[in-house]
């Protein structure tokens, strides 16, 4: 059976390490090298690139994609939580209301965040409904702050955290929920000590799935942030285009990608392969 | 309780698709701001008519496709041979290269490509862009048959082995049957991942490889654009359909 | 070199080589020719050619900087043709298959940054001012406006960090392309407190905006200013009284082009009087050629928008190339803006 097995491997190994491994190399040694004067990069071998990321600016920068990633995390657990039980708990239609929950995540990700921009802005159908209704007497600057790029992150992710939560909670033994009443708990300590507890593996699941892309996010704090402030993925992406320091993006990229280890590692408890 | 939930699963629901409906219904829109001034099926036209948009769809097309046949056939393999035995350091490169953010995989794709331009003179162009979304669709592959082979009775390949069939007809009469649904399953994802993908693509894409994503980015860049409107509604309520039935078939 | 011809061969059967029809692939920024510009060029020279526009000129160079872009064509600004030049990424220009230079202004024959013009040819110029609506009173008449409280958050500025730490510097008597510490520093804090009025920073996009009344004041160029004003005649563009940015887009010839003299065919056909009129009358654009201003309609050739007289532009200064360690400052400069 060796052989079988060896040929299924091959063509996937070679894309890995080809088409991942390598150029995550080659991206080591960038970040180890020097920008050239106006463009390119080379020697001298230098590790200049991670001293200058020790700079308090980036660290902020850093500090605010954590914040709004943990903010959209957490609204996203919030929101998706009891969408999650209303489908776990929906009999027949389950297969249905999770297809509308997942509808939008097939469609394009640029077509969703412009949804947003088409309706926040001044001149858009949310000031235009505010006004009319006489909540508002003049527009309010709905798009191009952290508010926005919020809503755009937990909009794009949403879908992300329900359907893990869903897989948790559907293996959720309905007689556990039973018993807890009738054992005279309120519907809160119901939810608190017996659901939330047997739903953590799906919250973390969850948490992963959402928490991992915003922090790298770069199109909606682009689009809808209006430039005011940038995410390390804005400030990554600048490096390899308006700032041509290869070497920085380089080493910048890394230390993200590090991060991002350490914390699924930490935070998935070294359960060890649950996805594979 | 129930009822509770049954509200705030529908506002849930308004929230992830009125947007999108409402641009859809704005496309209509005669006028190009938010005042409803008639129905009008102009801005379709215009995208119709527009060279960039078709191109850009059609290379979208032509990379999604190749890229999935690609990933597919190699990702459903390479789970296969996972299942058979594991190997610890194949798998812990699959999912790194799953949670790696996009920004860092486009990057390192593109200085992978300028490292071997060095070598060879080449260009980025329509290969590049395929090879980089083979690249991160392979996970996404293997996660899905992986997910799928759980559920297969090693005992029938014993089983076919005793009656004497080879290790490829095991593999082509047993296996793959069962494997089908997994697999088209996974190729869907891959292909609505291709064809999504603006990061990436927008890094390693060369003169003749603008995409659908790439595209839409640039006239999103430069304003509310209601012929935008008008390619989005195409987009989802497409590829929503073709989801639709795609489904159903699996499902008969 | 057998196994490398054999897989150069198979890329390039792929299709990874490039094609070897005859054709011309140029990148200029959007909204830049006419829309019969491009075709009447492939119908006179039988020429297929690629055209693709970019937002930024920093996305233009990312690609041109790498060396194989396959680009052949592109129109970076005045400031970076030196450093593009020094890099070796242009090809010398041949002043013999150029006859219509000499339909340039005499200025742009021999510009600052390019003084024999052996690597670019001037193709469009332009000016970055303030553009506001008739409903702003008192209208703007400089930077210092930027600082104001009366415009409730509907103001912006360009995405640009040489736009936006010029126009400080220019607020603060300093040059456009200083590279001082300190002066850059007064810029970075001024640039700050602006920010805190600012809606956002929005490069052409804003121009939809302003036409739609999303914004009322904002940091732009002549030229995509022109347009919105074509479309709402309630805007005006001001020259910055503390002084502005003045720029010019130039043509210049990649040197990985192997289409070197189909790319000076085609620089020779932008520089036609006809070719150049129609553009600059177009797309609003103020063109470097004596020939075709002489061709517009008399109420864009005196237009002061695109054409200011002599004594408002004596208040610009040209963007030049910046020094490796004052671009290292400036762009540490700009995410410390971007992160405030």
């Amino acid at each position: 059976m060796n052989r079988v097995r060896a040929i299924a491997l091959t063509p996937g190994a070679a894309v890995i390490v080809v088409l991942f491994l390598i150029p995550l190399a080659i991206t080591c040694a960038y970040s180890a090298l020097t920008r050239g004067a106006y463009f390119g990069l080379g020697p001298p071998w230098t590790a200049d690139n991670y001293r200058r990321l020790a700079d308090p600016l980036y660290g902020m920068v850093f500090l605010r994609s954590f914040a709004l990633a943990a903010a959209s995390t957490a609204i996203c657990c919030l929101l998706g939580f009891p969408l999650a039980v209303f489908i776990a708990r929906s009999g027949r239609r389950k297969n249905l209301y999770l297809h509308l929950v997942i509808l939008p995540f097939w469609t394009s990700q640029l077509v969703r965040i412009y949804a947003w921009m088409f309706l926040l802005r001044e001149t858009g159908l949310a000031n235009g409904i505010l006004q009319a209704l006489g909540i508002i007497r003049a527009p309010l600057p709905l798009l191009y702050n952290d508010g926005a790029v919020l809503l755009g992150l937990v909009y794009a992710h949403l879908p992300f955290m329900v359907l893990p939560l869903y897989a948790a909670l559907e293996r959720l033994d309905p007689n556990l929920l039973e018993a807890s009443a009738d054992l005279g708990a309120r519907p809160w300590t119901t939810l608190s000590r017996v659901m939330l507890p047997l739903a953590a593996p799906g919250i973390r699941a969850g948490a992963v799935l959402v928490f991992v892309p915003c922090l790298g996010a770069f199109l909606v704090p682009d689009l809808l942030g209006g430039g005011k402030s940038i995410m390390i993925g804005t400030v990554i992406q600048n490096q390899f285009t308006t700032a041509r320091d290869w070497p920085f993006g380089a080493a910048m990229s890394l230390v993200v990608m590090v991060i991002v280890l350490v914390l699924l590692w930490v935070g998935a408890g070294r359960r060890g392969e649950d996805l594979l | 309780m129930k009822r509770a939930l049954a509200l705030y699963a529908v506002a849930a629901y308004a929230f992830l698709h009125a947007p999108l409906l409402i641009l859809a219904a704005f496309s209509f829109n005669r006028s190009r701001y938010t005042v409803w001034t008639g129905f009008s099926l102009d801005w379709y036209r215009a995208a119709f008519r527009d060279h960039q948009l078709r191109e850009g769809a059609w290379n979208s097309i032509l990379i999604a496709v190749t890229a999935t046949t690609i990933s597919t056939a190699v990702g459903a393999l390479f789970a296969y041979g996972l299942w058979k035995r594991r190997s610890r350091w194949l798998s812990a490169s699959l999912y790194l290269s799953l949670i790696t953010p996009e920004i860092v995989t486009g990057v390192s794709l593109l200085a992978f490509y300028q490292w071997i331009f060095q070598f060879w003179r080449l260009h980025l162009g329509m290969c590049t862009v395929v090879f980089a979304h083979v690249s991160f669709c392979i996970a996404y592959v293997v996660l899905v048959v992986a997910a799928r082979l759980r559920g297969f009775d090693p005992g029938l390949e014993d089983a076919a082995l005793d009656l004497g069939a080879t290790e490829w007809g095991i593999f082509w009469h047993v296996v793959l049957p069962y494997l089908k649904p997994g697999i088209l399953a996974a190729a869907l994802l891959a292909f609505t991942v291709s064809i999504d993908d603006y990061v990436i693509t927008s890094l390693v894409a060369g003169v003749d490889s603008q995409t659908l994503p790439m595209v839409i980015y640039a006239m999103a860049r430069r304003g509310v654009n209601p012929v935008v409107n008008a390619v989005s509604s195409v987009i989802v309520f497409g590829l929503g359909a073709m989801i639709l039935i795609s489904e159903r078939l699996r499902a008969s | 070199m057998t196994r490398r011809s054999l897989l150069l061969a198979a890329a390039g059967a792929a299709g990874c080589g490039g094609n070897r029809a005859r054709r011309l692939n140029v990148f200029n920024w959007s909204e830049y020719v006419a829309p019969e510009t491009i075709s009447n060029f492939e119908r006179e020279f039988r020429v297929r050619v690629r055209y693709a526009t970019y937002e930024s000129a920093e996305e233009m160079l990312a690609k041109a900087s790498t060396g194989n872009s396959g680009w052949d064509v592109v129109f970076p600004s005045n400031s970076y043709i030196q450093p593009m030049a020094s890099a070796g990424l242009l090809a010398r220009l041949d002043h013999k298959r150029l006859p219509n230079l000499a339909e340039l202004e005499p200025f742009f024959q021999s510009p600052p940054w390019d003084a024999s013009l052996s690597w670019s040819v001037p193709y469009m110029h332009s000016s970055t001012g303030i553009v506001y609506d008739a409903s702003v009173s008192p209208p703007p008449v400089g930077w210092r406006d930027f600082l104001s409280e009366r415009f409730r958050g509907r103001v912006t500025m360009l995405d640009d960090p040489n736009e936006v730490i010029g126009a400080c510097l220019k607020q603060l008597g300093y040059s456009l392309n200083s590279c001082d510490p300190a002066q850059l520093a007064q810029a970075r804090n001024l640039a700050l407190e602006q920010k805190r009025h600012l809606r956002a920073y929005l490069n052409a996009e804003v121009r939809e905006q302003l036409v739609a009344g999303d914004v009322l004041m904002a940091q732009l160029w002549a030229t995509t200013a022109q347009i919105g004003i074509d479309a709402r005649p309630s805007l005006t563009y001001v020259y910055p009284i503390e002084g502005f940015a003045l720029y010019a887009d130039c043509a210049v010839i990649l040197r990985e082009s192997d289409r070197v003299e189909l790319a000076h065919e085609f620089i020779n056909y932008l520089l036609r009087p006809q070719v150049s009129a129609r553009i600059a009358a177009a797309m609003r654009t103020a063109t470097p050629s004596a020939g075709a201003r002489r061709l517009l309609p008399p109420s864009l050739r005196n237009n002061p928008t695109l054409y200011p007289p002599p004594e408002t532009l004596a208040r610009g200064e040209w963007f030049t190339a910046l020094p490796p360690a004052g671009q290292r400052l400036r762009d540490r400069i700009w995410t410390e803006i971007k992160t405030a």
